[in-house]
Order: C-alpha cells, then sequence, then structure tokens
C-alpha cells in the first residue's frame, strides 16, 4: 500500500504543521489543567482552612496555641512545626507524627528530656487528648480534633490509684457517641456521665493520667450517673483557638 | 442534561487524551502509508488504544493524578513512535517496555499509597543499594567507559537505575526522621562507589537529588555549601582520574576539532538539529540514523531533526509540566517524608532531563544518561515510570489526606 516518494515527501512536510499544531493544543490542554486544578485546589483550603492539621498545642505557660500538623518536629529551632521557647528546649527537641488508631506519636530525640503525663519517656510515646507534655522548661497540652480516628482517653483501663474520685469524672465523656476503634471494636457510651461542679476548677492543675497500655477489649470504666439532671458544659479555662482565615 | 454534556465537553482531559491518540494514530499510520506495512497500521490503532486505557484506565482502579499520567504517556508513546521509524525492532522492543513500565508504576503508586512500614524498610533498601550498586564491580561489563551494566540470563541491566528510586525513597524517609548525618553517609557511600563504576552521569545525578532534598528538608545553607564545595572537587578528581571525562570535557569544548574521529557524535548531532531547522524535515524523511547511540543518548536531535526546534521546544515545555505537577504535589504532601519523597522523584526527573538535553545542544559536556520515558532501554523505561509511579502513590496520598480533612470539617473540625 505504499505511496509514491514524491507524495509521501507532499504528505510528511504538511504533516509536520499538523504535529506541531497537535502538541500545541495538548500543551494548551495541559495549561489549562493545571491552572484549572490550581484553582480547585486553593478554593477546596479555602473551605477547608485547618486541612493538613489535626489540632494544636497549648503552651501552658502563655496560653498561646499552635496549629498541630499530621507530623513534624517540636524544639526551639525556627524550622520546627512547633516551636517552643524555654529552658532546656532543644532545637530539635522530639518528632512527632499522627498514628491512626493509636494517637500522636512523640519521639524524643536524643539527649532530649521530654515528660509526658508525669512519666520521662524513654522512647517513642502516644498522645492523646488532653495529654500535657514537658519538653525542657516548656509545658503544653495536646488538644485534637474531633473524628480523628485515635482512641479516646476515656477508652483506656487506668490505673485508679492515680485517680482522685472528682478526677475520675473525665468531662470528655460527655460529647462522645459511638468511638471507632482501630479492631473494629465500637465504644457504646450510651450513658455518658456528666462532669461534676467542680472539675472546671480542678482542670487547671489537673494532673492526667499515665498513659496506660493499649487495651481495645478493655471496657470503659462505668461511671455512675450523677444526682443532678443539669448539665454543666464543659469549658476550657485556656484560651480558646483562632480559626485561621485561610491556607 | 444538558450542563452535564457541556460540563463533559468543557473538560481539559477528554480534549488532551484525544489529542494525544490522533498524534499516535497519525503517526503510526503515516509510517504505514510509507512502507506499506501492515505492522505500523495496526500499530496506529493499538498505541492509542493502550494511551487511552493506560491513560484513563489506571485512574478508575485508584486515585491518579491524570495529568502527569497523560504527559507520561505522550512521552512515553513519543519514544516508541521515534525508534519504531528508525529500527521497527527497538520500537517494539520499547513499546514491550513501555508495557511492562506501567505494570511497576502501578505497583509503586500502591506501595506508596499503602505501605507504612518504611522504618524497617529503609534498612533493607539501602543494603540492597550497596549490593546492586556493588554488583557491576564483581560481574559488569564497560560500556561508554563506565563499567554499570550487568547481564543476567542474556538481559542487559544498570542496577543505578533501580537504586536511583530507593536513593530517593530512603533519604527521603531518614530525612524525615532528621537523620541528616546518616542520609549523607548513604548519598555518599552511592556516590563513591560509582564513581568506581567510573558512571559519572549517574553519580552527577544522585548527588543533585540528595543536595535537593537535603536543601528542602532541613535550609541549612551552610551545608549545602558545603555539598557544592564537595561536588566541586569531586568533579576535578573525577576530571583528573578519568581519561573518558577529559576526552568528553574537550569534545564538549571543541568538536569540530576531530569532526570525524572522537566529536563525530556530537558533530552528527549538531547537524541533524540544524537541518530540521523550525518545523522538521518531516517524519519519515529524516536520516537521523548516522548519529551514533541516536536511540539512547542522542534521541533527542532526532526529535528536533524530524520534528523541528517548535516540537522540541513543546516536548520540552511537557518535562516542565511535569517537573510543575511534581511539585504541585510535593506542596500538597501531607507528612515530611511524602513531601520530600515527592520532591525528590521530580528532581530526579528534572536534574536527568537536563543533563541530557543540556548534553545533546552542547550546553553541558555529554554524559551517558538517558532522556526519561524516550530513550531506547528497558532499565530506564522502568526506572522513569516507576519514579512517576512514586509521585502517583503521594499524589492518591494526597486525595486521601484531602478526603479526610474533609471528613473533619464535616464533624465540625472542632476541638474535642
Amino acid at each position: 500500500m505504499g505511496v509514491s516518494v514524491d507524495w509521501y515527501e507532499l504528505l510528511a512536510m504538511l504533516m509536520r504543521y499538523v504535529f506541531v499544531a497537535i502538541g500545541i493544543l495538548i500543551l494548551w490542554r495541559a495549561f489549562c489543567w493545571l491552572r484549572r486544578d490550581a484553582r480547585a485546589y486553593k478554593k477546596e483550603m479555602r473551605s477547608l482552612p485547618d486541612a493538613g492539621l489535626i489540632g494544636e498545642v497549648v503552651n501552658l505557660a502563655t496560653g498561646k496555641s499552635q496549629p498541630l500538623p499530621r507530623e513534624g518536629m517540636m524544639g526551639s529551632s525556627r524550622f520546627c512545626d512547633i516551636r517552643l521557647k524555654g529552658a532546656g528546649v532543644r532545637r530539635c527537641h522530639a518528632l512527632f507524627a499522627l498514628e491512626e488508631g493509636k494517637g500522636l506519636q512523640v519521639i524524643p530525640q536524643r539527649g532530649s528530656r521530654v515528660i509526658m503525663a508525669g512519666v520521662e519517656l524513654r522512647g517513642p510515646a502516644h498522645a492523646l487528648h488532653g495529654t500535657e507534655l514537658q519538653l525542657g522548661n516548656a509545658v503544653v497540652k495536646v488538644r485534637l480534633f474531633a473524628g480523628l480516628k485515635v482512641p479516646h482517653p476515656s477508652q483506656f483501663q487506668v490505673d485508679q490509684s492515680m485517680y482522685d474520685e472528682q478526677e475520675a469524672d473525665a468531662p470528655w465523656l460527655e460529647e462522645i457517641e459511638d468511638v471507632p476503634s482501630p479492631f473494629g471494636v465500637t465504644y457504646a457510651q450510651e450513658e455518658a456521665p456528666r462532669a461534676p461542679e467542680a472539675y472546671q476548677a480542678a482542670d487547671a492543675g489537673q494532673q492526667y493520667p499515665q498513659q496506660a497500655q493499649w487495651q481495645p477489649s478493655a471496657p470503659v470504666i462505668p461511671q455512675e450517673e450523677p444526682e443532678d439532671d443539669e448539665a454543666i458544659p464543659y469549658q476550657s479555662p485556656l484560651p480558646q483557638r483562632r480559626r485561621r482565615s485561610g491556607r | 442534561m444538558k450542563e452535564k454534556h457541556r460540563k463533559k465537553r468543557r473538560d481539559p482531559y477528554r480534549l488532551l487524551l484525544s489529542a494525544v491518540m490522533l498524534f499516535y494514530f497519525l503517526g503510526f499510520f503515516m509510517l504505514g502509508i510509507k512502507d506499506g506495512n501492515w505492522e505500523s497500521f495496526l500499530l496506529s490503532l493499538v498505541v492509542p488504544a493502550i494511551i487511552f486505557v493506560g491513560t484513563a484506565g489506571i485512574p478508575k482502579l485508584f486515585p491518579a493524578d491524570k495529568l502527569l499520567l497523560s504527559l507520561t504517556n505522550f512521552l512515553c508513546a513519543l519514544g516508541v513512535l521515534v525508534l519504531y521509524r528508525l529500527s521497527p525492532q527497538r520500537g517494539l522492543s520499547q513499546a514491550f517496555n513501555y508495557g511492562v513500565g506501567v505494570g511497576c508504576m502501578v505497583l509503586c503508586t500502591l506501595v506508596v499509597r499503602y505501605w507504612r512500614h518504611w522504618k524497617w524498610a529503609t534498612p533493607l533498601m539501602m543494603g540492597a543499594s550497596f549490593f546492586l550498586l556493588m554488583l557491576p564491580l564483581a560481574i559488569g561489563t564497560e560500556k561508554n567507559g563506565a563499567q554499570s551494566w550487568i547481564s543476567l540470563g542474556g538481559m542487559s541491566m544498570q542496577p543505578s537505575e533501580i537504586v536511583k528510586l530507593a536513593l530517593a525513597l530512603s533519604v527521603s524517609y531518614l530525612l524525615s526522621r532528621r537523620r541528616v548525618v546518616l542520609s549523607i553517609l548513604f548519598a555518599g557511600v552511592c556516590l563513591l562507589i560509582l564513581m568506581l563504576q567510573k558512571d559519572l552521569g549517574t553519580a552527577l545525578l544522585y548527588y543533585g537529588v540528595t543536595l535537593i532534598l537535603l536543601y528542602a528538608a532541613t535550609g541549612n545553607k551552610p551545608l549545602i555549601g558545603a555539598g557544592l564545595l564537595g561536588g566541586a572537587g569531586a568533579a576535578v578528581v573525577g576530571y583528573q582520574m578519568f581519561a573518558h571525562v577529559k576526552r568528553r570535557v574537550a569534545i564538549w569544548l571543541d568538536p569540530w576539532a576531530d569532526p570525524s574521529g572522537a566529536g563525530y557524535q556530537i558533530v552528527q548531532s549538531l547537524i541533524a538539529m540544524v537541518n530540521g531547522g523550525v518545523w522538521g524535515v518531516g517524519l519519515g524523511l529524516g536520516n537521523a540514523s548516522v548519529i551514533p547511540e541516536y536511540y539512547n543518548d542522542f534521541i533527542f536531535s532526532v526529535i528536533l531533526h524530524e520534528f523541528g526546534l517548535i516540537f522540541g521546544l513543546i516536548v520540552l515545555c511537557m518535562y516542565m509540566f511535569i517537573v510543575i505537577r511534581g511539585s504541585m504535589i510535593a506542596r500538597r504532601s501531607r507528612t515530611v517524608f511524602h513531601a520530600l519523597l515527592a520532591i525528590g522523584c521530580t528532581g530526579l526527573l528534572a536534574l536527568q532531563t537536563f543533563v541530557i538535553i543540556g548534553g545533546n545542544i552542547k550546553l553541558i559536556p555529554l554524559t551517558g544518561v538517558t532522556l526519561p520515558f524516550i530513550s531506547y532501554g528497558g532499565t530506564s523505561m522502568v526506572s522513569s515510570l516507576c519514579v512517576i509511579g512514586l509521585l502517583q502513590g503521594v499524589a492518591s496520598r494526597n486525595e486521601a489526606g484531602v478526603d479526610e480533612d474533609r471528613a473533619l470539617a464535616m464533624q465540625g473540625g472542632e476541638l474535642e
């Protein structure tokens, strides 16, 4: 079916322009695509101001909060995701990363002193919502967004001796419905106890219980229903985090 | 219904894919008309069909970046077309490599998307990298002055192309864990082995990517300055130590000193490019096979010869778009590791393209690296597509991250 050389030459010479035109068309469409995608992503991010964040870290000394990304570094260096000032805070003090189903993994760097809920860490450990961390002299509290796939502090079987009666009445139990477990077990929180009146006062100086061993099958510690019917809403003594206008 | 139809019509993806398919239908059809060969006519249907399946089918299996897929498929098919026109046997072999590469790309995407145990996979990758890099020194064969090839069961391969992926993954992971010294040590040992192989082109790639990753991860300017000084020192040492490096630099400085001997390659390449002019000589009318290594190192010269300068610029823009897209993926990453991995992969592609095209147009001395996606070679094609697979995996993770953010926002996104 081959055509004569002259005819093919003519055809090939003509087709040069066609190939360039198609190439330009492909480039143009790719450019439009890139631009449209960049705009759509920007728009999406405007509607999701907390995109990429999982909560915040509140410095208990200053009351200032910093957004908490999924993964990063805590320390005094300006490259750190969570920048802390204070004696004993090293430039790169500890790594952190969200581990689904486990919590915020904190990995102290070599030679760095990290105290989690009163216990000095010798290796990686998981912080949950409300866990206090001490890095050098800086004390911060981790606050995680609701809806993250991490165990709720109430799902831990904790050493009762560490609680006094008042502290056992965890205020966070109040708002939980069903917490999905990483092991497929659903922890029903049908009748959550209500926070005692004195909780707000206690929260300021509260020592959070040591992070206990993860026991997926352990039931939530039964709490006694308080006698008064009026629920007292929990109000954190910490300043409310301001939402950022856009990312 | 009308609205939906209009939206579909305005979707840049559909028109882009149609244009890519049309390009290859016309290209192979013309070759069929020229030779009267049924194989070319068959390819004019099969190649667009493969592009359609590769670009539209893969995103149906898992979230993938369609733009990246479209551009990559265009460049891969361009390699098949150009090689088939000059040497049908090589063209068909390249088409097979392309198929294998797509499979590996999907595998890499899935690994990055779902694999989470990088902590213990990284030391394994590092060990395997050392082993693979040492193989050519033990059982390798020398080619163009570099002992970087090994032959296994009748097939020859370049282990450094595979280790490239391990380097990007390992260094990204180590730097995301702030193991800066360990990552420098790993890259340094790899570079040392490559220097022993005299494979300076690949060594340049490894060095460049490590430097880019170090800067992205630490922002430490004194460290980068020291790295640049070290690189310059290594280049001088390499120039003094290896005769073939001296020869290549001399050819680069004045290829016309010996146009029929040492400078033959680069001179023929320059003549072919100039001969192609702005619009090219036309598909099937060129005589680019006079360039030695036209299928490998000088394939960009062949493209400029047959399709012209404007089309050459279009190809360059496509690489640029891939790099821009890779950077966008890196910026959207949710974790440091994935961001660094995307930067590493993008840096690899950008550097490799710059080094080989710069060598072709006599901007820098010629090094023995391949043009990603287009040059002939199984290992090169597979590794380039694997790099795209890693990028696709990060893009897929980003997509999942946005979904998680949406879900969090639906629940109020408030603190507990």
